[in-house]
């Protein structure tokens, strides 16, 4: 590649070519008139669903979602090991989920009190301990679906099934809210899901859908021009594009078609700029990188993907889902060995500590909720193996900043940790509250089409009240 | 908290929403023609109450029959009765059209539309250069006959009847595209839409089946061979065997074609408020009924030969496993049998006494109890793997992969195709309503004999539930079987259709623009014998569909104040090119485009030939991504339901597409390949050539300056004015 060819091209535009000079050829320069009439066109998102509702605490969501079905009782959720061994079935609990019995087997984790709270978690997420005092960990979610593809299309989407094409969470405070940055969309994803569903804009349309980010030099889909592309040259063509385009728009330029183009046109160009840029962490002293374990093995992917996702919510990215070990029905999916939980919980551990400990000094934290969930928990008791079944009767999240109150534990699942029991909360009330945070009433995330209403949440109590600051 | 760290409503700038083709888009999303598996309380909206109410007064437009209307006179020199009613519309409302577009324009809009692909250079010249009056009769009955136009339809048609290569239901998906092969032959034969539909339904394209033999005995007549695959649509939504699953045939059934050729839009009580239109759960589980005795079965569409070499060659396969399996036996079995037993051990000692019992003693109870026991107890491999002493477990980890491999020697699996037929079982067994619309739960007290909305009180079912159903249905009298296809066809050409929802004829759809048009159109298809060719060649022959897309400012804002959304076709409504247009737009112009018609789907990659993008993968799974990038940017629906109308967004993916992607790269380059023996002599006349090739009409002087300016007669420039070219916004949209 000559010296004057790069791949990258926003990095170099930099250097030759004016930001607000590429932005307004790559859109043609077609900011007058006709945007008034794209403004009103996006006036079709009916007005109760437009927030801020009332005043947001939270200005961005960092949804880690946990692929496979995190064990609460191994994590956050301690239990005495009174039951081990016995002979149990979902049966004795009014719960026809599982019918035979089956033994409940031992958790081999020692758990430690942290912070001036002193809320229990196990020694697989000591890092996690240390930051605790900001966290407020529910201990009594549920859901309806107990296998993976359903349940994960329920906590994403607040519905059971997808004979209605159901948007994912993001989706819908995409569509709320907006991007607050021109240059990046709303909603952005980062690694593997477990299912597609989980990027869907659904009804709401693909343009609210996630964007999903990848590590590495090209982040999103054609995000680069393609190798040899020449800066000078690629601007050149957009200017020349821009005179050739000219007549077509003023001719359709009462078309909100034609504007939206234009729109389209410069959100990829500010891709360009940005995304280059949001990946580049050369300007991230050593420290902040120690403090997500980026350059050590274990940790290194998910710390870059938790640095990533603080780049974006400090860009203005509302809704940034991190997915870890999607793909298939997810690598928390712990039926053999409950200890392959093991080196999952090492790989995120330091890297969530660390999320939450920088996003604290740079002042973010306060403005920025941190949500830790997965699908389901896992059952006390095993399917006559070493590992636990799936258990969506009980299980835990957390979440943390974003004007939650840190330090405390919420609800509670019965003496052997199956069933929420104390406080229990559908995964909606997650939803709900998430919303709640961002300024977004959930009664009215409700859009109606052919005289159907279609909402994000449809069951539940709502915001979880006793967890707010 | 700091306040300005907050969000800043001035902020809000919805760069990411959809933009909608129109105002009522949202309306109309194809997404919202709404599945109903597994709802609590089916309804079919629209119909229902209005069925109820309306059986007596028959007030709801879309169930009064259809009456040739009068052409209006005075208001158009045209000859064509469809200009007739537009421009009395126009007159009525004061609207004030659209002059006539140009040539080349109407040249585009209308191969495009008629075939999906671009007209090429000659046919440009050609139709400029034809002086007859009938030229452009012409230029449609020549589109019109071509298997590209059938390729191009059926892409509309498969939408509709939610064709898939792949879904979470679909299990009976391998040869699914002989199904869309029919489709396409069909269409290019200008199979009446009766018999198309019927062909679809029962696997006869006639209403006659049987007949009389000499010796006074009633024969089923043969049917036609190849409407075997038309039954692919039915075999489409079935789950082979004998569990719940089993009634998604009849379920997929009855949401698709109601929808599709009913004009019926289904939902579902549970999820919204508004319960009006309920039509009895009686009446949706009746329709299913007409399914439930269908069963999916595998037709292999092999030779003799095919067969035997199969059959030996799995003879071959079973042998060479076998001889592993014993010494994978030897060497792993105690461990396995060890595990075994340890687990059977942990199990209540009532179930171990049933475990232990040798198969053939046990009770069906017992081995219920055995059964269910099965996945627990079962010892997977790589349980037994660390099980084994280290020093085996290559030994272990070799047997199992020359075991496999001698899979390969089965060669290649045969051609195959699903089907549907009648189960005689099955059509002896009650049909019920189903609770919560779950097929595992029938309400027992509940039974449903098989009818359908608007049925007559004694169907004649002596040739079959589907026979009587597809009679009534395609019968010249059913006011919505031809409604619903016109406005179709109507829509397909202007965006919009008369009625703006095309699977809803209901009290929610509202009701048509031009109601008298609609009419027409319906009573004209009827006469014509159903023919299909002859309605598009009636619509694009009209002055309305040749009307400009752009007319003056002033006028403009005039006919905006009365009409904002062009509702009443006061001039061609501006449309982004679909998907498949766009990709086989852009593979045409750079000469990469293979044509051939048929066969299997394929996924777009490097070096792979590009086929019409009609044959593009498509369908979903819940675990990974089936439709590609490229479709699902434009917004093509992944078939799990009936798609109607798509939705058009404009996002930046989009443009990300056209301005870096590979494949725009390679067509660049290749359209650039074409040009270059025109540069550097002729610069002027490869400008000329590629935007004819591109969009269809010669540069403008300033167009074509601001284009040798860039290429400064230097071949190796030409990619990059190839590529300004797909940029183009007159390229993505039709005018």
């Amino acid at each position: 590649m000559s010296a004057d060819a790069f791949p990258r091209l926003g990095s170099c535009l930099r250097e030759t070519v004016s930001r607000r000079d590429f932005l307004h050829r790559a859109g043609g320069g077609f900011l007058g008139v006709a945007l008034g009439a794209l403004w009103a066109e996006a006036g079709e998102i009916p007005n109760a669903v437009l927030g801020p509702h009332f005043r947001p605490r939270a200005k961005s969501v960092i949804y880690l979602f946990m692929c496979g079905g995190v064990s609460h009782i191994d994590t956050f959720d301690p239990k005495d090991n009174k039951w081990a061994g016995t002979l149990m079935d979902a049966v004795g609990f009014g719960d026809n989920q599982a019918e035979m019995k089956r033994p409940v087997i031992p958790c081999r984790r020692t758990f430690t009190r942290y912070g001036e709270s002193g809320t229990p978690v196990s020694d697989w997420f000591p890092h996690v301990g240390g930051v605790v005092d900001d966290i407020a960990v529910i201990r009594s979610m549920w859901c309806h679906e107990s296998n993976h593809f359903p349940a994960v299309i329920e906590t994403c989407t607040g519905h059971q099934g997808r004979q209605f094409d159901h948007p994912a969470l993001g989706s819908w405070v995409s569509y709320a809210l907006g991007t607050s940055n021109r240059n990046l969309p709303a909603f952005v994803n980062l690694g593997r899901p477990s299912s597609p569903v989980q990027l869907t804009g659904g009804y709401l349309g693909a343009s609210v859908s996630a964007t999903p980010f990848q590590l590495g030099d090209t982040p999103i889909p054609n995000l680069h021009p393609p190798k040899g592309t020449l800066a000078a040259d690629r601007d050149r063509q957009l200017q020349i594009l821009q005179r050739l385009n000219e007549d077509f728009r003023s001719r359709y330029q009462m078309n909100t078609d034609i504007a939206a183009r234009t729109k389209a046109y410069e959100l990829a160009a500010g891709l360009q700029l940005e995304a280059p840029h949001l990946i580049d962490f050369s300007n991230e002293p050593r420290h902040i990188l120690d403090l997500y374990g980026i350059g050590t093995r274990e940790t290194d992917d998910f710390g870059r993907q938790l640095l990533l996702a603080r780049r974006l919510a400090e860009q203005g990215t509302r809704f940034i889902q991190v997915c870890h070990a999607g793909g298939g029905n997810g690598g928390w999916d712990a039926h053999g060995n409950i200890e392959s939980h093991a080196p999952l919980c090492r790989a995120t551990d330091k890297p969530i500590a660390g999320l939450i400990r920088d996003l604290k000094q740079r002042g973010m934290l306060e403005e920025t909720l941190v949500v830790w969930t997965s699908e389901f928990g896992r059952t006390p008791w095993s399917q006559n193996t070493t590992g636990r079944d799936h258990n969506p009767r009980g299980y835990t999240s957390w979440m943390a900043g974003g004007g939650i109150q840190g330090g405390i534990v919420h609800g509670a699942t019965d003496d052997v940790g199956y069933k929420a029991v104390e406080n229990p909360h559908y995964y909606s009330d997650l939803h709900a509250t998430i919303l709640h945070q961002l300024g977004l009433d959930h009664r009215r995330m409700e859009i109606t089409s052919a005289g159907r209403p279609m909402r994000l949440v449809e069951e539940g109590f709502g915001p979880i009240q006793a967890i707010l600051a | 908290m700091n306040p300005k760290l907050l969000i800043d409503p001035a902020l809000l700038i919805r760069a990411f929403l959809p933009i909608h083709l129109s105002g009522w888009g949202a309306l109309v999303r194809c997404r919202f023609v709404l599945r109903l598996v597994a709802c609590v309380g089916l309804f079919v909206l629209g119909f229902s109450a209005s069925a109820a109410v309306h059986r007596s007064t028959n007030q709801l437009w879309s169930l009064k029959l259809v009456v040739q209307p009068v052409v209006p006179t005075g208001w158009t020199g045209s000859t064509n009765p469809i200009d007739a009613f537009v421009a009395a519309a126009w007159k009525a409302k004061g609207l004030q059209p659209a002059a006539k577009a140009d040539r080349l324009t109407i040249l585009r809009r209308v191969t495009l539309d008629l075939t999906g692909l671009p007209p090429t250079v000659e046919e440009q010249t050609a139709f400029l250069q034809d002086h007859r009056p009938d030229a452009y009769e012409r230029v449609v009955d020549r589109l019109l006959a071509g298997e590209q136009h059938a390729v191009c339809q059926a892409r509309h048609w498969l939408d509709v009847l939610r064709y898939a290569d792949e879904d979470e239901h679909l299990d009976a998906s391998r040869g699914l595209h002989h199904w869309r092969d029919w489709v396409i032959r069909a269409l290019h034969d200008d199979v009446p839409y009766d018999q198309f539909v019927r062909a679809q339904l029962t696997g006869y394209r006639s209403t006659t089946r049987t007949e009389m033999v000499a010796t006074g005995q009633r024969h089923r007549i043969e049917p036609r061979p190849d409407d075997l695959f038309a039954l692919g649509f039915l075999a489409r939504g079935a789950v082979p065997g004998d569990g719940p699953e089993s009634q998604n045939l009849a379920i997929s059934a009855v949401e698709t074609v109601s929808t599709a050729f009913m004009g019926m839009t289904v939902g579902c009580a549970k999820c919204h408020d508004h319960m009006y239109d309920p039509i009895s759960k009686r009446d949706f589980y009746a329709m299913k009924a007409l399914f439930d005795p269908l069963v999916p079965r595998r037709v292999v569409l092999a030779t003799a030969d095919q067969w035997i070499a199969r059959g030996q060659a799995e003879e071959i396969a079973a042998r060479g496993r076998r001889r592993y399996e014993t010494e994978i036996e030897e060497l792993v079995g105690p461990t396995r049998r060890r595990l075994y037993d340890e687990r059977v051990a942990m199990l209540p000692a009532e179930i171990q006494i049933v475990i232990r019992k040798p198969e053939r003693l046990r009770t069906v109870e017992e081995q219920k109890i055995a059964d269910g026991y099965y996945p627990i107890l079962r010892i997977d491999s790589d349980k037994v793997m660390d099980a084994l002493p280290e020093d085996q477990r290559d030994a272990y980890r070799q047997l199992q992969r020359k075991r496999d491999e001698e899979n390969g020697k089965r060669g290649p699996s045969l051609p195959t195709f699903w089907t549907v037929e009648r189960d005689r079982a099955r059509e002896l067994e009650k049909s019920y309503i189903l609770t919560s619309g779950e097929p595992d739960r029938p309400e027992k007290n509940h039974e449903v004999g098989p009818g359908w909305p608007f049925a007559p009180t004694t169907p004649d079912f002596r040739d079959g539930r589907l026979e009587a159903f597809s009679d009534w249905l395609t019968s010249p009298d059913n006011p919505l079987f031809a409604r619903v296809a016109v406005n179709r066809l109507w829509q397909w050409h202007f965006g919009v259709g008369l009625q703006k929802t095309p699977s809803d004829f209901g009290e929610l759809g509202g009701i048509p623009t031009h109601p008298e048009l609609l009419d027409w159109l319906a009573s004209e298809f009827v006469h014509s014998g159903f023919s299909l060719r002859a309605m598009h060649r009636q619509i694009v022959l009209s002055e309305t569909y040749q009307l400009a897309s752009e007319m003056d400012a002033d006028g403009e804002r005039r006919n905006q104040v009365v009409d904002s959304d062009d509702s009443f076709l006061w001039r061609f409504r501006l449309r982004r090119l679909d998907a498949e247009a766009l990709w086989d737009s852009i593979h045409q112009a750079a000469g990469l485009l293979n044509l051939a018609v048929g066969g299997p789907s394929f996924s777009p990659g490097e070096n792979k030939p590009v086929r019409r993008g009609a044959y593009i993968v498509r369908g979903y799974s819940a675990s990974r991504d089936v439709l590609p990038a490229f479709l699902q940017s434009f917004d093509v629906d992944d078939g799990r339901t009936p798609c109607p109308l798509r939705t058009q967004t404009v996002t930046a993916p989009q443009a990300l597409f056209l301005m870096n992607s590979p494949e725009i790269q390679r067509a660049a380059d290749a359209l650039a390949a074409r040009l270059q023996p025109e540069v550097p002599d002729h610069a002027g006349s490869a400008v000329d050539l590629a935007f004819q090739t591109v969009i269809g009409r010669l540069p403008t002087d300033p167009e074509r300056n601001l284009a040798m300016q860039w290429i400064q007669s230097d071949p190796a420039r030409l990619p990059g004015f190839a590529w300004m070219l797909f940029n183009l916004d007159e390229f993505l949209y039709v005018r």
